[in-house]
């Protein structure tokens, strides 16, 4: 997961270095740090961190940071709102397709983003591509366990994205 | 070393021809020398200690489609395997889903009398895995089954031998030809499956009966056999959760593409839990491979991830997993 840390170090050389080192040696990805130079107050610089770590080890770089003495003003993680892609084969319009999507968007954290819909005969089933944002994994996962119990209840057919973190490109 | 053949089909048929191309080189390069002392077909078996006349026998079933024109007897394979000396039996008979008969028997009587197995056949696997797996452990012999996923692919023995230090965590694959053929024509030509289908069926890519490839019970089979012998999962046909190709539309297929997607019928083990269904994958990832041919996504903890694609059937191309498989049991000498 990632991880936006604030700590306050003492500005004296080394301070960085001490904060950052139990980071990178419980294995975390380091993606950025800021100095806030001009937020210094009392000869003390804020800095900010974000990094990539496995969630267990979070716990154990904190313990490790208050060990060293350094001063963590601020830790969360960060939620970046992702798109979550499916198709929707079936009588999409016929069974409500208002009622689908605010079925979803009823979820937390959940929104349908965009809607591509083709009809080749009213009579014959449509087909449609879903943009949904969600934040998070866990966010995903409702959603698609939602979709599959709209898709048994109106007969439609849910085309999933391949998982996400799948190979690479 | 001595082995016998249960089943004469394609497959079969295919053995026999690779093994009178591969005798001199099967000799110099491993030291092996292959002796089929049975045949056995749905009509009969013949029987020769000396080896039966390879050659001879495609000829007869070339004319009369039967086995026991050799001449045979009306012995059946199950008589076989009970009866005749050999070390090794090759299953080769067709895939049934529903009880994995024949070969069940075959591949458990084979054990029994301390022969090793080698087959393409996949119901008794994807039924009975564990129960196959057991017998052969208790027995002490070879069980072996590369040529039942993937066709020439080498899917499980790569796994379970060249990255034996690795676990693997989750698998994805495409691994019925069939339908990625159709599949990849429906995105080229954007026309309905029923006409696809019908040209598959022409061209003798589909069967007659289709929905064995198209309603996904043979990708869900393959994947069954790999959850078992490589990620260690105990689960059978029953446990995969399967929806095929039939309802995908020439428009969803567009709507797709307009976004940089195609479909393919994905199967994928993840979490002990088994899936087959289409899925959406982006144009550039590694599982977009077009026609016939199939690919299989190894995620492993260590070496990260490994993609391999391959023809994943013909009667030439899965006797090279067949042979791979004899060659490992003759190397690793447990018999003579
Ligand atoms: N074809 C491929 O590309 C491919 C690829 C991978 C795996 N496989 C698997 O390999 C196996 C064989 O495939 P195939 O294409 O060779 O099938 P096939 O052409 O139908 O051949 C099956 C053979 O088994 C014989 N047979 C049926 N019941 C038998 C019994 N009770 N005892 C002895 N022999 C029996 C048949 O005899 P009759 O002809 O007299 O009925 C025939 O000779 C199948 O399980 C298949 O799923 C096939």
């Amino acid at each position: 997961m990632k991880i936006s840390l604030d700590v306050v170090l003492k500005d004296i050389p080394g301070q960085l270095v001490k904060a950052l080192e139990p980071i990178s040696s419980y294995g975390g990805n380091i993606i950025s740090i800021v100095h806030l130079r001009e937020e210094v107050t009392g000869g003390r610089v804020p800095v900010h961190v974000t990094f990539e770590v496995e969630p267990p080890r979070l716990e154990k770089i904190l313990r490790e940071l208050e060990d060293r003495d350094i001063w963590v003003s601020k830790v969360g993680e960060v939620r970046k709102k992702e798109k979550l892609k499916v198709l929707l084969i079936g009588h999409i319009v016929d069974t409500d397709a208002r009622d689908t999507i605010d079925r979803i968007n009823d979820i937390k954290g959940a929104m349908v983003a965009d809607l591509a819909l083709a009809m080749p005969h009213p009579e014959k089933e449509s087909s449609a591509r879903m943009d949904i944002e969600v934040s998070g994994d866990d966010v995903a996962e409702k959603v698609i366990e939602r979709l599959e119990e709209i898709a048994r209840e109106k007969n439609l057919i849910v085309i999933k994205s391949l998982s996400k973190n799948s190979s690479g490109i | 070393m001595r082995v016998q053949l249960i089943g004469f089909g394609n497959i079969g048929q295919g053995l026999a021809r690779v093994l009178l191309e591969k005798e001199k080189y099967l000799e110099k390069r491993h030291g092996l020398k292959l002796r089929v002392v049975s045949i056995s077909d749905i009509s009969g078996t013949v029987v020769d200690e000396e080896g039966v006349d390879l050659k001879r026998a495609l000829e007869v079933v070339e004319r009369e489609k039967k086995i026991i024109g050799y001449p045979g007897e009306e012995m059946s394979g199950l008589e076989a395997i009970k009866t005749v000396d050999a070390e090794v039996v090759i299953e080769v008979t067709p895939s049934n889903i529903k009880t994995g008969e024949p070969g069940l028997s075959h591949m458990l009587a084979a054990m029994k009398r301390g022969k090793h197995v080698v087959t393409s056949n996949k119901g008794p696997l994807a039924l009975e895995f564990k129960k196959l797996k057991e017998t052969a452990e208790k027995k002490g012999v070879a069980f072996r089954f590369e040529a039942s996923v993937g066709g020439a692919m080498p899917l499980v023995n790569l796994a379970t031998e060249m990255l034996s230090g690795d676990e693997i965590y989750a698998i994805e694959g495409i691994l019925n030809g069939t339908t990625n053929y159709i599949l990849s024509r429906m995105t080229k030509e954007e026309s309905p499956l029923e006409l696809v289908l019908r040209e598959a069926q022409e061209l003798g890519i589909a069967e007659t009966d289709p929905s064995y490839d198209i309603d996904g019970v043979d990708t869900a089979s393959k994947l069954v056999i790999l959850a078992n012998a490589i990620m260690g999962v105990d689960a059978s046909y029953r446990d995969v959760k399967i929806q095929g190709i039939r309802k995908i539309t020439p428009e969803a297929i567009k709507l797709a593409k307009e976004d940089g997607y195609v479909i393919k019928l994905v199967g994928e083990v993840k979490n002990s839990h088994l899936e087959v269904a289409p899925r959406l994958v982006p144009v550039n990832h590694p599982l977009n491979v077009d026609g016939v041919l199939n690919v299989a996504l190894l995620r492993a903890d260590i070496a990260g991830d490994i993609t391999i694609v391959g023809k994943g059937a013909g009667a030439r191309e899965t006797n090279s997993a067949i042979l791979s498989d004899v060659i490992s049991i003759w190397k690793n000498g447990a018999c003579l």
